[in-house]
């Protein structure tokens, strides 16, 4: 029995996010039957859209269903009322993370366009702030080296810790909306808890084998593993680059295979995300873009570039680097320290629900 | 015997090939005395029809028989003076395109076919219509609600005077208490002012309605062309009109029975009705915020209404768009079991479901509790998933509608006051090609008394209803049934003399011509007549007949026939076929091929109904061996044209029954089948196992008595 | 249907009337059914009806074969521009089907959506009114065969007949032009195009009928086998935006009855009816009910979204959500019919239309368009406006 009190503002805000009609839905299923990612059993998109007619907050923001579609638009290609389940699902998963992101100040000034300036002026002041600390706050003379515009031992501790503080608050985020997902289905019981869980399900993400399923965007999945494995081995390079700052010198010879590494994730990541944004424009009408998902795609997009460039500048002593440099670092606090707030949050809480879904027995 | 005839035999069509036309034509100069035969290779031709007709001036003959198709076809082509009786022998489609050619028996069948059209033609007279000293052309429509009004105003639009008649103070009817009707055309986006003030306002402007309010029917007497209506408004009225539209309404379905939705036991349950009238009395009323709608409220229930009203789920859909426009805190539940918006009105489903605050589920409302001042309403068998619960502040049912009873048109029938009804007190149609019969000739229901139905169909409804009034006034004038013999000028004619009063004419008779005297003497009223001939059938003593059908004429054809006798083993099957469906089905037999045996003799009737016991016990006395009958199918989904002829076929069938114990005769030699006009396919099997039958049996004892 | 109401409606009355019909015979879509739902009665009952009674009414003036190709004038002065086709077989004709006897060449029989074929010269169908042959100019070979001409006794026909055009006058004139099937390739999904056992509502009509081209059998299309289970697809088009966005109103009432049809003549096959709402009307809700209750028929709320062959190839496989359960299924079936709608045919007449090609109420005084040209509706429907038009058409000459 579900006692319902519809929440009006949240279907406005869906309806505002999403761009699509969310009312005309007449239930007819065609949206589950057209999914070929819905389970057999309480299929989804149907069920979610009529919970979504009702204004049903709280069933739809910790719902394991809503992660399981991976936006593909065949629903909305097929619908015969013209509703776009894929792009309500999206605008639901985007209210989802960001009901689960604190604080909420940092959600909000990330997913505002009109708090674009302040997103980006936060880190700006903040590594200036730190440049200054560090006493470095100036562009140094001779060949271009970006330890002496900003020393490694500072940037890896004070970004570092930033990372870590955001990413605290992310978890306790990703715990909630683990219980939230438990109480939602107080029927299945989860086998096991969060990490276990995540463990077990590590085979199906990396794969991708989801997206291949989807009809109406094959080229989703090649784009989405360019740029999943792209980041994962910039993470990786950047973790070693870390540690060599400190162990080894640094920086890394051009043919260290770890540079090699993050040369071939970054041009990845930059033909990958090229992918992204062109079907976006190219799909317009079947696909809604928000500006989260733009400020996401763009954003990472520049960071890519931006960090190929700066390389770039190193090798061939650009007089402009240190700027660039400077440009590069604001990226990637954009991307990185507001992962848990922007769209990048849908890696992990994506991965959360698929890890639930799984230890459920729902696939 | 006096009448001078033709005959006139085609060998077009292959019946030369088949038959010897030179015997055929022998047989009737010499054994049946005809004055004039010939033959034509085709009669349908110009010189064909141009030979008949210069024959017609120079012979000056009665009767003719055209000896060739069927009659269902090249009617138009033989078309004659209406002094002179034309008969058509059908030799295409019932002897030579079904029978093997050339056969002796086939030519017999040819033979016999000649001798009953001949028979026919000495046996029935010209036709003269009965048309009566006046007739009015006026119409009288019952009841002032926007159907009533609206026939009214089509008919006076056609030039025809119009009494309109309503019980209550005012015109108007349900719609009065209307605040808003929902669109039944483009735009669907916006509601409309009920229309009603407006037609009220139009009415004023013709001079040839004249409306009587609070005026009731005291009495309705008389037949198309005729009726003469007594009103009572205080005083007593008499007005004699010609046909009449009978829009008597309808009323919401009694809501105190619905007390499982919480009717009569929360204050702020209410109906749709109850709702519509509310806000019309108060439009600036404070709406609760929420509001909660249960559709099928008592419809689609086999323990209330079993049936849809049709107009409910649009109803509530303007609820739902005029609460919101009225209040935008409100929030409307609609809880549904299907959303019945057909056709062009899914744009207005569309657009009320635009609406962020308006909710749709399928469902079963299964519990209503109070709580806090509010009502919780749990719903069963959504399509959230779940049971789901929601707290109003108001239910509005959607209640369905019932018929008026039209018992107050006080009709002087001996079958009753009231118009007959179909199924649940509905007077309607049972015809989908003809809606607006009903079984009261000159008596015409529209509106929401035949169907339910909602405003816009209201209207069409009104229309259709009052072009069927002027056609009946206008074939009345001219002597001419109205549907479905429409253009028959014949209609019974009572040679009293005979008559017992045994009432079986004036009950049998589907359509209420007969009137009774106290004693139960039969009064016939021609205009209500349909002729279908039932009345002919029901009578034991004769009484009854039709110029062109009667007793004698039927069974002069049944005694026509040439019985062999019995060493001869041909047995001669006498058929009574259905001239609606089965009559069609064995020409379309015939065209298509079909062989099947020739040992039957056909006989047309109006409608099974209208075979007459005599003729069976005749037909055995004359040596027939079997008979069979051919008509409609009868039961819930009858088709018989004239309601339950094929039914009384039945029911008169036990007493044939006794009539063949009597003669010592088995039961098998009567047998009915019934089938469709489609189901020619089924003839040869039908007629070939019965005369298999039959001739099991051995032949008819009567034989050579 | 509509049209032969209203001509017999008003001539009933006593007035003159002119009825035009493109196709050789009267009857129009109606003809072509199997039969009427809620009593599973055929229409040619009551077609025959109203055939005698424009045989017998001569104020009853048709012209088949023929099309309007201009309408002007005013009320009471209308002049409609008549196109005859040509009139290769003229009223001589007595249907005694020699010249079909000889003919050489072979059509596909539209009567039966082309499930059957007949020859070049042909009867339309067993019931045709008027009671004549056809000829199809496509197919036939004219003088250089001439066979059908040398064999007929009635001099009924002329293969070098021209088109003729003809200007007639009117009071008011009345537009019945009816519906047609949407072309139900265009769905994709639904496998029209690819699979031969999905068929059309219309075409299961013809299949089912005594007299079509199964005979008293329903076969299907692929192997000529009689289908065991059968699946019918409610709102094949209908209530689709990317398609028709209205509902065809007919549909489920439809198939309804054609559920019950497959199960008088087979008692043991399973139907099933995928549908979003039954929209049966008023009274017709115990016609549901008896669907209901028969064992052999299932009712499915949930669209069927996507329609595929068996691994085997012997089967469809029909998918939907069956909503009430809240599951995806997938059902195996020999025959899918598809529910498809009601469009309006479009002949180009200077009258406003609305919407979807409907053709609009309001059109200058002494037009009256009725029955599905206009909207969706049933045939009772039909007749009922058919009849309300045949009200107004005579108020403006009286």
């Amino acid at each position: 029995m579900i006692d319902i009190s519809p929440d009006i503002e949240f279907k406005k805000e869906l309806k505002r996010l999403s761009k699509s009609s969310l009312n005309e839905c007449m239930q007819c299923g065609t949206c589950s039957v057209v999914c070929t990612l819905a389970p057999e059993e309480r299929p989804f998109p149907r069920k979610e859209m009529i919970w979504a007619g009702w204004g049903m907050k709280d069933n739809l923001i910790a719902n394991t269903d809503i992660w399981l579609c991976h936006q593909c638009g065949d629903c909305s290609t097929h619908c015969p009322r013209n509703v776009k389940p894929a792009d309500v699902f999206s605008a639901i998963r985007q209210i989802s993370y960001q009901h689960y992101a604190c604080p909420k100040i940092l959600r909000k000034i990330v997913n505002r366009p009109a708090l674009l300036p302040v997103a980006i002026l936060i880190p700006v002041i903040i590594i200036a702030g730190i440049l200054l600390l560090a006493g470095t706050f100036r562009i140094p003379d001779g060949p271009v080296n970006y330890s002496k515009f900003f020393p490694h031992a500072w940037l890896n501790s004070s970004f570092s810790l930033i990372t870590f503080l955001s990413y605290s608050f992310a978890i306790s985020g990703l715990v909630k909306f683990w219980n939230d997902l438990k109480r939602s289905r107080p029927e299945a019981k989860p086998k096991n808890g969060l990490l276990i869980s995540l463990f077990k399900n590590r085979s199906g993400i990396l794969s991708h084998s989801k997206f291949g399923k989807c009809n109406t965007q094959k080229s989703r999945k090649i784009s989405h593993f360019l740029v999943f494995y792209g980041f994962i081995m910039l993470l990786v390079v950047t973790a070693f680059a870390i540690i060599a700052a400190i162990t080894h010198n640094y920086p890394l010879a051009f043919t260290n295979p770890f540079k090699i590494l993050g040369n071939v994730a970054a041009v990845m990541l930059v033909i990958g995300l090229s992918i992204m944004i062109l079907n976006r424009l190219i799909n317009k009408n079947s696909i809604n873009s928000t500006y989260t998902d733009w400020s996401f795609l763009i954003s990472l997009f520049i960071l890519s570039v931006s960090g190929v460039v700066v390389e770039a500048a190193r090798f061939l002593n650009w007089q402009s680097a240190y700027h660039l440099y400077f440009f590069h670092l604001v990226c990637v606090w954009y991307v990185i320290i507001y992962l848990p707030y922007s769209k990048f949050g849908h890696l992990v809480y994506r991965t959360v629900a698929i890890a639930f879904a799984n230890s459920i027995g729902r696939k | 015997m006096d009448k001078k005839l033709a005959v006139y035999i085609c060998s077009g069509c292959g019946i030369g090939d088949s038959l010897n036309v030179d015997k055929l034509l022998q047989l009737s100069s010499d054994e049946q005395k005809v004055t004039v035969c010939r033959k034509h290779k085709a009669l349908c031709s110009v010189d064909g029809y141009n030979t008949i007709l210069k024959d017609i001036e120079t012979e000056k003959f009665h009767g003719l028989a055209i000896a060739a198709c069927s009659p269902r076809v090249k009617t138009e082509v033989f078309d004659f003076p209406k002094n002179i009786i034309a008969e058509r022998i059908n030799l295409r489609e019932q002897v030579v395109w079904c029978s093997e050619p050339g056969d002796e028996d086939t030519q017999m069948l040819a033979e016999d076919y000649l001798r009953m059209g001949i028979a026919k033609i000495k046996n029935i007279s010209a036709i003269k219509p009965y048309i009566a000293d006046s007739i009015s052309s006026d119409i009288l429509v019952i009841g002032g609600g926007i159907t009533g009004i609206t026939a009214a105003i089509e008919g006076a639009k056609a030039g025809y005077n119009i009494y309109l008649v309503e019980k209550e103070k005012e015109l108007g009817g349900k719609l009065n208490s209307f605040y808003k009707q929902y669109p039944a055309n483009e735009p669907f986006n916006i509601l409309i002012d009920p229309i009603i003030s407006d037609r009220i306002k139009e009415i004023n402007s013709y001079k040839n309605i004249k409306v009587y309010t609070s005026t009731t029917i005291k009495e309705i007497s008389g037949q198309p062309g005729n009726f003469d209506v007594i009103l009572l408004n205080g005083k007593e009225v008499k007005i004699q009109v010609g046909s009449i539209v009978t829009s008597m309404g309808w009323e919401p379905y009694d809501a105190n029975k619905l007390s499982h939705l919480g009717y009569g036991k929360y204050e702020n349950v209410v109906t749709n009705i109850e709702f519509e009238t509310l806000i019309k009395s108060n439009p600036d009323i404070q709406l609760p915020k929420n509001i909660l709608f249960i559709q099928c409220a008592g419809s689609r229930d086999k323990d209330h209404l079993p049936y849809c009203s049709d107009y409910c789920c649009s109803t509530t859909l303007k609820h739902a768009k005029y609460i919101r426009e009225l209040n935008p805190e409100s929030s409307v539940f609609v809880i549904y079991k299907d959303i019945r918006t057909p056709g062009l009105s899914e744009e207005f489903y569309k657009e009320v479901q635009k609406d962020n605050q308006v909710f749709f589920t399928k469902g079963t409302v299964s519990d209503i509790t109070p709580e806090n001042n509010q009502l919780k309403v749990t719903v069963k068998e959504t399509l959230l998933g779940d049971d789901i619960s929601v707290k109003v502040d108001m239910i509005v049912l959607a209640t369905g509608m019932t018929p008026a009873g039209t018992e107050d048109m006080n009709l002087t029938y001996r079958l009753g006051k009231g118009l007959p009804k179909l199924k649940y007190n509905f007077s309607d149609s049972h015809f989908i090609c003809f809606p607006y019969e009903t079984r009261r000739t000159g008596i015409y229901a529209a509106g929401a008394v035949r169907a339910p139905m909602d405003v816009a169909s209201c209207l069409e409804d009104a229309s259709g209803a009052m072009l069927k009034a002027i056609q009946c006034i206008e074939a009345t004038k001219r002597g001419e049934s109205v549907h479905p013999r429409a253009g028959d000028k014949t209609y019974p004619e009572l040679y009293m003399d005979r008559c017992t009063d045994c009432k079986r004419c004036t009950e049998e008779c589907p359509f209420g011509t007969y009137d009774e005297t106290e004693k139960g003497t039969p009064l016939v009223n021609p205009s209500r007549c349909r002729r279908c001939g039932i009345c002919l059938g029901s009578c034991p003593e004769r009484v009854i007949s039709f110029s062109d059908y009667s007793i004698n004429s039927v069974s002069a054809m049944i005694k026509a026939v040439e019985i062999p006798d019995e060493f001869e083993e041909k047995p001669r099957i006498l058929v009574f076929v259905c001239e609606n469906d089965a009559y069609p089905a064995l020409d379309m037999a015939g065209s298509k091929g079909l062989k099947y045996s020739p040992y039957v003799r056909i006989i047309p009737v109006r409608c099974l109904g209208s075979v007459n016991k005599v003729w069976i016990s005749d037909a055995l006395s004359c040596g027939y061996d079997g008979i069979l009958q051919i008509g409609c199918k009868p039961g819930d989904d009858y088709q018989c044209h004239f309601i339950h002829g094929s039914e009384l076929t039945q029911t008169r069938g036990e007493n044939i029954q006794e009539t063949l114990t009597t003669m010592m005769l088995e039961p098998e030699r009567i047998k009915t089948e019934f089938i469709e006009i489609t189901d020619y396919y089924r003839i040869p099997d039908i007629i070939n196992s019965y005369v298999e039958t039959i001739e099991d049996i051995g032949p008819n004892p009567f034989k050579d008595m | 249907m509509s049209g032969v109401t209203a001509a017999v409606e008003i001539a009933e009355v006593g007035r003159q009337v002119i009825l035009v019909e493109e196709k050789p015979y009267l009857g129009g879509n109606v003809i072509k059914m199997n039969n009427y739902f809620p009593k599973l009665c055929p229409p040619s009952c009551g077609l025959e009806i109203n055939f005698r009674r424009i045989r017998q009414n001569s104020r009853i003036k048709c012209f088949t074969s023929t099309t309007v190709k201009e309408i002007s004038g005013e009320i009471n002065n209308f002049r409609v521009k008549l196109l005859h086709k040509p009139n290769f077989i003229n009223n001589n004709c007595t249907a005694c089907g020699n010249c079909t006897e000889v003919c050489p060449e072979e059509r596909p029989n539209e009567f039966d959506y082309g499930f059957s074929k007949t020859k070049a010269i042909y009867l339309p169908h067993e019931m045709a009114f008027p009671m004549k042959y056809s000829l199809d100019v496509k197919y036939c070979k004219k003088e250089s065969c001439n066979k059908c001409v040398e064999v007929c006794d009635y001099d009924a026909i002329n293969l070098s007949a021209k088109d003729e055009e003809e200007t007639i006058e009117a009071s008011s004139v009345i537009i019945a032009t009816g519906w047609k099937n949407p072309d139900a390739a265009a769905i994709k999904n639904l496998g029209y195009k690819d699979y031969k056992n999905v068929i059309t509502n219309v075409e299961f009509e013809r299949l089912i009928d005594a007299n079509g081209p199964g005979g008293d059998k329903l076969l299907k299309p692929s192997d000529g086998k009689e289908p065991k289970e059968i699946a019918f697809v409610q709102c094949a088009g209908s209530r689709d935006e990317n398609y028709l966005p209205y509902c065809s109103a007919v549909c489920c009432s439809a198939s309804l009855k054609h559920a019950l049809s497959i199960q008088n003549k087979y008692p043991d096959s399973k139907v099933k009816i995928f549908y979003i709402d039954l929209r049966v009307s008023g009274r017709n809700e115990d016609f549901l009910r008896k669907v209901e209750e028969n064992k052999n028929i299932e009712l499915i709320k949930g669209k069927v979204a996507k329609i595929t062959e068996s691994e085997d190839k012997s089967k469809l496989v029909v998918e939907a959500e069956d909503m009430l359960e809240s599951r995806k299924i997938k059902s195996e079936a020999d025959l899918v019919v598809l529910a498809t709608g009601i469009t309006p045919n479009q002949y180009n007449l200077n009258i406003y239309r609305s919407g979807e090609g409907f053709i609009s109420d309001k059109q200058k005084d002494g037009i009256y368009p009725v029955a599905c040209c206009k909207r969706p509706m049933d045939v009772s429907s039909s007749v009922k406006d058919a009849t309300a038009a045949a009200l107004k058409s005579i108020q403006l000459t009286s």
